[in-house]
């Protein structure tokens, strides 16, 4: 088929796409700029310093989740069991904390382990069970929701002790931790992504499967590591936002706000991800994630009714939806 | 050409899917440091054969003798150890990645504690080296493999077989889907490639583009192989017979 352009055709086909794709890539730094630039304007109390660190609070949360779930997507997995590792997250830290009387840093631990069990749970459903991610991943957060039912039965637990909620709100140069803990989920990994060997893999099991096989990748253990990591990232988050409430936060929803499943699928699409793998950077992830908080935010501040901010937030998904097919369609 | 020197040779090889036998002990000797045409009709099994060499599919029976030691090969990784190297009919590129990319996945150069960080520069300049070896035209090594036109497409394929070590170089139906100019580059590559010794197994349904730069002709028939005959013994007439399932005398 290629057989049929000559050379140069070919070249500015090839050069012009290169442009529209960059544009539809990068949109999203220029338009969170003019979004943010409009509530200076449009929202009272937005532009100041205290709701600037509200702004990053939020992001924090919606930002560490987000993180991993873009390198389960970057290597072809799309990882819908967020919810159900959160729960189990946040169960295993109030039952650690609270009731087992576990020191802050093993409740982190077994926490993290935890998440680490989950996503070995969903590799082994995707890879030995050859089950594509979004099916398998469906099936597994029943099992990890029942789990955390069971574990914390059905209540919500409450933590009285000390120590868990005054950690999160350590702050380092005026910034919570929570905050320095999401920048530095996406520095390592910007690092894993571009720098190391298994970024590398990552971006080609994703973009395709059957040729890195062909190639001698590893793709299986890819898929197991990259699943790992995004249940690790929906754990970390569990841990913060049960610190920050003093409370099991079973369901995720109430509390947690705004981190759950379609935050990060939005945000991962409006960073210029292919749902099918293989095509993103981490970095416009964060811009994204950055963007959807600064809209919500903005948007509550002008008394606009939260119903009306979901219906905002369900566009934004499907424009998002949209970009990406469009996106799909040109490579 | 009796002096030259088996590099490979499969040794009753055999492989079915289900009802369909695509390789019936098949017995093929490929010569060192030549171009060794397979050729047959559609299904003739060809591809099979070679994914068996390469080993992307394994064998229901029969072995491989390489360089004179019985072996097996266990999976493409075991393929790139003994220096064989697949360029497959649709060339196995990611799309979306670099030229850079491409010729080093599953290779990776790295450095550092653990190797597990990526020596990008060493694998550009790599990758500029081999492609200039070759005389493959890609003026740009960091362009997506989306923007390239097949011969050059088809470069880094080649390029990739390469840095594997690629001693035995197997390309199936490489000018297939290729214009008159993008496939006389690539017939020069298959040239360059046998000036630096390498030994190339090529798979093409062109008899003249066959009998211009094979060394050797094999053809297979409904997963047998027929025979082998030098180019300088052949006559276009009798390998078409052949491929027609007419066994000569
Ligand atoms: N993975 C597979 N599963 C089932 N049947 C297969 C598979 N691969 C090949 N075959 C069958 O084996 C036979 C040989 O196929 P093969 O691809 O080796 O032929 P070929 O000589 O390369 O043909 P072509 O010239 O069309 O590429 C065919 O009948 C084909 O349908
Ligand atoms: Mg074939």
């Amino acid at each position: 088929m290629l057989g049929r352009f000559t050379q140069g055709e070919l070249a500015i086909a090839g050069r012009r796409r290169e442009q529209l794709l960059f544009l539809m890539d990068n949109g999203i730094y220029v338009v969170t700029v003019l979004l943010f630039v409009a509530f200076i304007f449009l929202a009272p109390y937005f532009f100041t310093p205290r709701n600037l660190v509200n702004i990053l609070i939020s992001a924090s949360l919606a930002g560490i989740v987000t993180a991993g779930y873009t390198v389960a997507i970057l290597a072809g997995q799309i990882d819908t069991s967020t919810q159900g590792v959160l729960a189990v997250a946040t169960v295993t830290t109030a039952l650690l904390f609270e009731e087992a009387g576990f020191s802050l840093p093993l409740t982190v631990i077994f926490a993290l382990l935890a998440g680490i069990a989950a996503g070995l749970f969903n590799g082994l459903i995707v890879v030995n069970g050859k089950i594509v991610a979004f099916v398998a991943t469906l099936a597994t957060q029943g099992v990890m929701l029942a789990i955390a039912l069971f574990l914390s039965g059905g209540q919500t637990i409450t933590i009285a002790r000390e120590g868990l909620q005054e950690a999160v709100f350590i702050r380092v140069f005026g910034i919570p931790s929570s905050v320095w803990i999401m920048f530095l989920c996406y520095i390592v990994g910007y690092i894993m992504l571009t720098q190391t060997k298994l970024g590398a893999h990552i971006y080609a099991t994703g973009a395709d499967y059957r040729a890195s096989l062909l190639s001698g990748v590893p793709v299986d253990r890819v898929i197991r590591i990259a699943l790992v990591i995004s249940a690790l990232t929906a754990a970390l988050t569990a841990i913060l936002v049960t610190a920050r409430a003093k409370q099991s936060a079973m369901f995720g929803l109430a509390i947690a706000g705004s981190v759950d499943f379609v935050t990060a699928l939005t945000a991962v699409l409006l960073g210029g991800f292919s749902l099918f793998g293989g095509v993103g950077r981490i970095e416009r992830n964060l811009v994204a994630v950055l963007f959807l908080t600064i809209l919500g935010n903005g948007l509550q501040l002008m008394d606009v009714p939260t119903g009306i901010i979901l219906i905002v937030r369900g566009f934004a998904l499907v424009l998002a939806v949209i970009l990406s097919v469009l996106r799909a369609r040109m490579t | 050409m009796a002096s030259d020197e088996v590099i490979l040779e499969t040794v009753d090889l055999d492989k079915s899917f289900g009802a369909v036998h695509a390789v019936r002990s098949v017995s093929w000797k490929v010569y060192s440091g030549r171009v060794n045409a397979l050729v047959g009709d559609n299904g003739a099994g060809k591809s099979t054969l070679i994914k068996l060499i390469s080993g992307a599919l394994q064998p229901n029976a029969g072995g491989f003798r390489v360089r004179g030691q019985e072996t097996r090969i266990g999976g493409p990784a075991g393929a790139f150890g003994l220096g064989i190297a697949a360029v497959y009919q649709d060339l196995a590129l990611v799309e979306n990645r670099d030229v850079v990319m491409n010729m080093f996945l599953g290779s990776e150069l790295t450095r550092g504690p653990g190797q597990i960080f990526l020596d990008h520069k060493g694998m550009l300049r790599q990758a500029h080296k081999v492609l200039d070896d070759i005389h493959a035209r890609i003026p740009n090594v960091r362009e997506m493999v989306r923007n390239l036109s097949g011969g050059q497409r088809q470069a880094v394929a080649v390029g990739r077989a390469l840095i594997r070590g690629g001693e035995i170089i197997i390309m199936d139906e490489p000018t297939a889907a290729l214009g008159v100019e993008q496939t006389q580059e690539v017939l020069q590559l298959i040239g360059t490639l046998r000036a630096q010794g390498k030994t190339i197994i090529l798979i093409s349904h062109n008899i003249q583009q066959v009998f211009e730069i094979a060394d050797y002709i094999s053809v297979m028939f409904h997963g047998d192989l027929l025979g082998t005959r030098s180019r300088d013994e052949a006559t276009e007439t009798e390998v078409v017979a052949m491929i027609m399932g007419k066994r000569s005398p």
